[in-house]
């Protein structure tokens, strides 16, 4: 198998992007979807030293909601197993919140700054030193780079024919995205052409609001493959699926020389 | 072990001679304290 | 107790937008479901986590 993919983003975006692979077959399609949940590592804090916790949580349940944290995590410099020093130290009245997470390490940051860890009364201390360790989904779900990772079939659709004119029309309801096959009949786009990809929530899922008064077939487009991938904020779409092809890579070029011994 | 008196406030030792009780108000209801030791905690 | 970090289904960070939910659909009187759109919650598993949600730090504070 020689050829190559061909990759067409329908959704950029920074954390939630859609795009369509074509020429790629659905165990490898699914391969790259396990890799991107199980195989990427990202930093998560893993142990906690409490120097001080006087408020209503237990230092249990404050340590699991700091490895729920997203840490950004950039490519190359770091490897399976190092490990970043974040310290935290709020006094009440306050509320202690993700950004106040002071990182050793100035590439190794919490995604995002708003998240409450716990809201602290008056007189209540909460200090503590955490260590963040790069590890893969596979060892613990706070380390998985994607989240709501999925794919569909690419769907063609195709006018059959006119629909009875005094036909009750019931709703065609169909998700994911549309190769347009039928464009002088899209009803509610007036310059679509033929070979558009249109995601359904254009036309609310429902194809007889694209398509009024006729009769649709819907084909699976074979080996092309819409993904939809959001990533919790360690890295870029972009990053999560190129790291997760890489780690398939690896895998297989792994699997070849274990196999030529 | 430090304890807590929970009417007067007070630290107290813990006796074992002397039963559960503060030596201070003699009010029997003691609290622990967190120990001052540094915990580590792994997250699961 | 505090609003969960993360969507107890899909692993989605909610967490983020709790404050300003609270701010706009609990204390303001903005629809909680526009609310929502604007910030991002999408799916209706996070969406719960958001409008199920109740604050319990007042509550158990007097009994440290």
């Amino acid at each position: 198998m020689t050829n190559d993919f061909e990759v067409e983003f329908i959704e950029p975006g920074e954390r939630s992007a859609r795009f369509l692979v074509r020429g790629v077959s659905p165990a490898v399609a699914n391969g790259i979807r396990r890799a991107m949940v199980a195989d990427v590592p990202t930093f998560s804090i893993d142990t906690v030293r409490f120097v001080e916790n006087s408020s209503v949580m237990f230092d249990e349940m404050i340590g699991l909601r700091l490895g729920l944290v997203p840490l950004s995590t950039p490519i190359g410099d770091f490897e399976e197993g190092d490990v970043v020093t974040l310290a935290l130290d709020v006094e009440g009245p306050a509320t202690a919140y993700s950004g106040d997470l002071e990182s050793a390490d100035a590439m190794v940051q919490p995604a995002d700054e708003n998240i409450p860890i716990i809201e602290l009364k008056d007189g209540q201390h909460l200090e503590f030193e955490a260590d963040a360790v790069l590890d893969s989904g596979k060892s613990h779900a706070k380390h998985q780079g994607g989240v709501s990772v999925g794919y569909r079939h690419l769907q063609r659709v195709e006018v059959a024919g006119d629909a009875g004119e005094f036909e009750e029309q019931e709703p065609n309801i169909l998700r994911g995205v549309i190769e347009e096959a039928a464009a002088e009949h899209a009803d509610a786009d007036a310059d679509a052409t033929d070979g558009d990809l249109v995601a359904t929530d254009a036309f609310d899922n429902d194809l007889t609001n694209r398509y009024p008064g006729k009769e649709v077939e819907v084909h699976d487009v074979p080996d092309a493959f819409v993904f939809h991938v959001e990533t919790d904020g360690s890295f870029s779409v972009e990053e999560l699926v190129l790291r997760a092809a890489e780690t398939l890579g690896d895998r297989a070029a792994e699997l070849e020389s274990k196999v030529a011994i | 072990m430090s304890y807590k008196c929970s009417r007067c406030k007070r630290d107290v030792e813990l006796d074992e001679y002397g039963g559960v009780r503060c030596p201070y108000c003699g009010h029997r209801v003691l609290l622990k304290e967190r120990a001052p030791e540094i915990k580590d905690v792994p997250v699961e | 107790m505090m609003i969960p970090v993360r969507c107890f289904t899909c692993g989605n960070v909610i967490g983020e937008h709790w404050d300003e939910f609270k701010r706009r659909a609990r204390e303001g009187d903005e629809d909680p479901g526009k609310v929502l759109d604007e910030l991002g919650v999408e799916r209706h598993c996070c969406r719960r986590m958001m409008v199920s949600h109740k604050d319990l730090v007042d509550v158990v504070a007097p009994y440290q």
